[in-house]
């Protein structure tokens, strides 16, 4: 296992705390996540990282469409270039949008055995040092608007309550993107979902104004702009904002 | 069906133009894929040239007159708020607003009008401006065509920049690689080493994957993984 899909060594997921307390804590932790005006790269980010810490995956990313019905990575628990890139793939073939386009969840699929079902996927993900994929809807009423992507290293089956547990994060994600509005038609929705996909592009070329200035690896860049905005209050999407259009320089951000 | 939309939008496009660029078709593919009596796009950013980038008729160019002189109007709420901005009926709005816009555009045969953002993550470049001869709103199919729609015209308007052809920027949208975020981190990156915005530095990259006959993605991983770098300093 490499160290940049090892789960964080500090994480509650590091000590012996039953899957339930964790569970419980996490989704705690969420709903005073979901105070007025949070940003919903940050709270999804957050999400993606609770998902690795509670159930037991190396990775979890989860994936938006766009009105078009094309998906994209809108955060994930490892900003590791390899990891993007196989969540980025799956805009073509892969579990991810298996699931989205099936509306059910993908689970317990090992990838050796299906090199004829994602051709291009598989091979990249083994070589990654994946064994087995796992996606789960989130759906809102019956559309599917997304999926919750996880990788495990091991090709053993993911419990049933692991699953429950995974749904359940999703479904989150799912009210956190909608922005606790009642979406009352298909051109709400559509226009939340371009702006989370737009804010996560913002996001990419924030990173890249932090990772030359302060010479960082994306992952490293990302994690200083988080840093910076969870320690002043500020939304990280303004934060983005504000270096990506030079507002800010890159070295007023906490270190 | 995943993408299908774009891929219309895309062969409307270049549908029989050898790819050549003109922002004319980019300004009439806007109206017809949104079925809309005209349409137009407004450019707002500082980061490009100020003004009009192509309007269908004299209509659609009043409406942008109009807001480029009084500073208010739906595309510049559009461009303001970063969301779209929906008026279905100027003539009997469900809120007042534009009150110095709202006449000459209804004596301008102007019925309802929309404006949506046209945006790149934090670039934001303007908006595209539709409007209608009759009151009504957009269906569901004109709105995510719209959206689409207002995708494709802001990646077109800084790929123009580049002095590409419409034919490469479909034949990218199309492979996907466009949309791959190392473009943008990428951008992010040039706009730091060259101290310009990041739409000089998206339209940077694309110049250089023209010039170099690469994959913009290509040349972006590269400058990702500090292989190269735009000011020379290799």
């Amino acid at each position: 296992m490499r160290s940049d899909v090892q789960k964080g060594a500090s994480g509650p997921g590091s000590v012996d705390i039953p899957r339930e307390t964790l569970l419980a804590h996490t989704l705690v932790e969420l709903a005073d996540s979901l105070v007025a005006d949070f940003d919903v790269i940050d709270l999804l980010t957050l999400l993606a990282d609770r998902c690795v810490d509670v159930v037991d995956v190396a990775a979890a990313g989860l994936m938006l469409a766009s009105p078009d019905g094309e998906l994209r990575v809108l955060a994930s628990s490892s900003e590791a270039m390899r990891v993007l890139e196989l969540f980025e793939l799956q805009a073509d073939e892969g579990p991810c949008v298996d699931c989205y386009r099936s509306g059910e969840p993908i689970v317990n699929l090992k990838l050796a055995d299906h090199d004829t079902r994602w051709p291009r996927f598989s091979p990249r993900a083994i070589e990654g040092g994946f064994r087995s994929v796992h996606a789960l809807p989130m759906r809102l009423r019956g559309q599917t608007i997304g999926a919750l992507n996880m990788f495990r290293i091991d090709e053993g089956p993911m419990r049933e309550p692991d699953v429950v547990a995974a749904q359940a994060l999703a479904d989150v994600a799912t009210i956190a993107i909608l922005q606790h509005r009642a979406v009352r038609d298909a051109q709400i929705l559509n226009e939340q979902l371009t702006r989370a996909l737009n804010t996560r592009i913002a996001i990419e070329q924030a990173k890249g104004v932090v990772a030359e200035r302060a010479n960082l690896d994306m992952e490293h860049a990302f994690a200083r702009l988080r840093r910076h905005a969870r320690n002043h209050n500020l939304r990280l999407t303004d934060i983005a904002q504000a270096i990506s259009s030079k507002a800010m320089p890159v070295s007023a951000l906490d270190p | 069906m995943s993408g299908e939309r774009r891929f219309r939008i895309l062969d409307a496009l270049v549908d029989g133009t050898n790819g050549e660029i003109t922002s004319v078709r980019l300004c009439d593919v806007c109206r017809t894929v949104t079925d809309m009596t005209g349409a137009g796009i407004m450019l707002m950013s500082g980061d490009l040239p100020l003004g009009s980038a192509c309007t269908t008729s004299d209509v659609s160019a009043l409406i942008e007159e109009l807001q480029y002189t009084l500073g208010e109007g739906p595309c510049v709420d559009a461009y303001r708020l970063d969301r779209p901005v929906l008026e279905p009926d100027l003539a009997h709005p469900s809120m007042p607003r534009w009150p110095a816009f709202t006449g000459p555009a209804l004596a301008g045969g102007v019925r309802a009008v929309f404006g949506f953002p046209l945006a790149v993550g934090a670039v934001r470049l303007g908006a595209l401006n539709l409007y209608a001869d009759r009151p009504g709103p957009l269906t569901d199919d004109q709105h995510a065509n719209a959206l689409v729609m207002a995708d494709i015209a802001a990646e077109a308007l800084l790929l123009m920049q580049a002095g590409g052809s419409l034919g490469e920027l479909a034949a990218e949208l199309e492979a996907g690689s466009n949309f791959g975020y190392v473009v943008h981190q990428a951008a992010g990156m040039v706009s730091a080493q060259l101290d310009v915005s990041v739409a000089q530095a998206l339209v940077r990259l694309r110049a250089h994957a023209f010039g170099n006959q690469r994959p913009i993605a290509e040349v972006a991983g590269d400058v990702v993984a500090r292989r190269l770098r735009f000011d020379g300093e290799n």
